[in-house]
């Protein structure tokens, strides 16, 4: 606290205080935790309701097992406020996050159809139109569907949040730093190998395409398909391996919305004037990235935890298609007092030369 | 490699149907991203997923056993394909006699009750589109016509053990060997 305070009475060379970021930035990361979280309970729900619209168009509720006729009542509770009849309005949202249908309107991951296409060898506009909200978004938010959509990102913080208990119960986890660009290679070798083998592989190594899959095989199927070991296989490396490694290093979604984000309009910027170098941003950042050293490129998704974890509000949203350069340390900081220190020391020196001179 | 991605149609042994308005084989493994709508919309959930059994290349997409649960023809799953993998296709009779190809049905006279002097005919009140794919004659003995769309309802309703109708699927009758 006293450190905020302070921060209000630093002068910048224009003689200004430094502007307080929006106050409702930080707590975007409850908003955003908020929609992963109702995205995950719609990819749990969305199954059972479509075992409940199975159930409703046999006729034979007296037929059921005691189990599904207590999941029968309870769906509808849950659906009886939004239907009249539930057979047909309720598919009214079906689906993924790979694929989903809102009424007549439908919305694709980007990715699926630029697999699509790869696999297919040609081009079916419906389904590219499809993708079309997703792209236009992603090119002015940037990745912003792997902080505030993906099911996998829900699993992968939590799976963080565990790697971070394990650590001070004492089991080490794995803080390996790999090649960021691995992932470009995997969406590139995942695309040719779609055209090979006139199929969409990417589906298959695809976690939130995967989640939503299995949930259903899981809930309307009986049964989760061999997708989930993928899936459990990730989380491992992420554990023991590599720090959310899976998006970080090899995930080709990320790497095909990397690209598209490249130029995005809304970015994270480091106040330099209210920065102390602390270097929360940094440990909290879950893909690795440096913004405390205003290092965010095409790989930021706009998750603002480092908004939120900033003690000096040193961090806020801007309107720019690129990063601003490097700002050197923090003004708070130990660092820059010392070189100012330094310079100042210098300067007089010089001045005392002069005079002899 | 080349074996695990092989396409599934051209292996023998395991008959299943892909949903109605899909389409020919190869094209449709091109075409279908795996988004599993057209099971979610299936109101008789007859629709199911290959894990690894038929390969890579087969992997995640939908499948029919008629047996087990049979296709109704409520055609949702074409309105719900984003892809076209699943042609859409209107709930009436004369489209789906000309755009849904999913099999065609084949009696076996050596089990068939009604073939055996049993007058029997389940299969005829099975059918969704009687007289047209399916008619009966003396016996209420079943003969299936050139029009059949293959939905399975006749092989998913026969009493004989093992079924005396099975339906062909489409990719296995046109399959070049």
């Amino acid at each position: 606290m006293t450190a905020v305070n302070n921060v209000d009475h630093v002068q910048t060379k224009s003689g200004k205080a430094p502007s307080r970021p929006f106050f409702l930035w930080r707590h975007l990361n409850k908003l955003r935790w908020l929609s992963l979280t109702c995205v995950f309970i719609m990819l749990l729900l969305l199954p059972y309701i479509s075992v409940y619209q199975n159930f409703l168009s046999a006729h034979a509720y007296d037929l059921l097992p005691a189990a599904d006729k207590s999941l029968y009542d309870i769906m509808e509770t849950i659906t009886d406020p939004f239907v009249t009849d539930p057979v047909n309005d309720l598919d009214a949202i079906k689906g993924t996050t790979w694929s989903a249908s809102f009424d007549s309107y439908k919305l694709s991951d980007p990715l699926a159809v630029v697999a699509q296409i790869a696999a297919a060898k040609r081009v079916y506009w419906p389904f590219v139109l499809t993708a079309l909200l997703p792209i236009i978004f992603t090119v002015l938010l940037g990745r912003f569907f792997c902080g505030w959509i993906c099911p996998a990102t829900f699993l992968y913080e939590l799976n963080t949040n565990l790697g971070l208990l394990l650590e001070k119960m004492g089991v080490r986890t794995g803080h390996r730093r790999l090649d960021k660009r691995m992932k470009y290679a995997v969406l590139v070798v995942g695309l040719l190998l779609s055209t090979a083998a006139g199929s969409v592989l990417m589906a298959a190594i695809y976690p939130p395409a995967i989640i939503g899959r299995e949930l259903y095989y899981y809930i309307a199927l009986g049964g989760f398909g061999s997708g989930s070991v993928f899936f459990l296989l990730t989380l491992l490396f992420d554990l023991l391996v590599a720090r959310r490694g899976f998006c970080r290093y090899l995930c080709p979604g990320g790497a095909l919305y990397s690209l598209l984000g490249r130029y995005r309009l809304l970015r994270i910027k480091r106040l330099v004037t209210r920065c102390n170098d602390c270097a929360k941003c940094n440990a909290v950042c879950e893909f690795g990235l440096d913004p405390m050293r205003d290092d965010f490129g095409q790989e930021c998704n706009n998750c603002s935890a480092c908004i939120a974890v900033c003690p000096t509000d040193a961090m806020t949203f801007i309107l720019s298609p690129q990063d601003v350069a490097a700002q050197g340390p923090g003004h708070l900081g130990k660092r820059y007092r010392s070189t100012q220190q330094a310079s100042l020391a210098s300067a007089s020196d010089e001045q005392v030369l002069n005079l002899q001179g | 490699m080349s074996g695990m991605l092989q396409s599934a149609a051209l292996r023998l042994g395991f008959r299943y149907l892909r949903p109605p308005g899909a389409l020919a084989e190869n094209e449709f493994q091109q075409a279908c991203i795996r988004c599993g709508q057209c099971a979610e919309v299936c109101p008789n959930q007859c629709i199911k997923f290959f894990d690894n059994e038929e390969g890579l290349a087969a992997r995640d997409t939908p499948y029919i056993i008629p047996r087990e649960k049979a296709c109704i023809l409520c055609m949702k799953c074409g309105d719900a394909c984003p892809t076209g993998a699943i042609k859409p296709i209107k709930r009436q009779a004369q489209s789906i006699l000309s755009d849904v190809n999913m099999g065609q049905a084949r009696v076996d006279e050596q089990l068939c009750l009604s073939f055996q002097g049993k007058t029997c005919g389940v299969c005829y009140r099975a059918c969704p589109l009687p007289d047209i794919a399916l008619s009966v004659g003396m016996l209420e003995q079943p003969h299936v016509s050139e029009l059949c769309v293959g939905c399975g309802l006749c092989e998913r309703s026969c009493i004989q053990i093992p079924q005396a109708i099975k339906v062909i699927p489409h990719h296995l009758a046109t399959r070049v060997d």
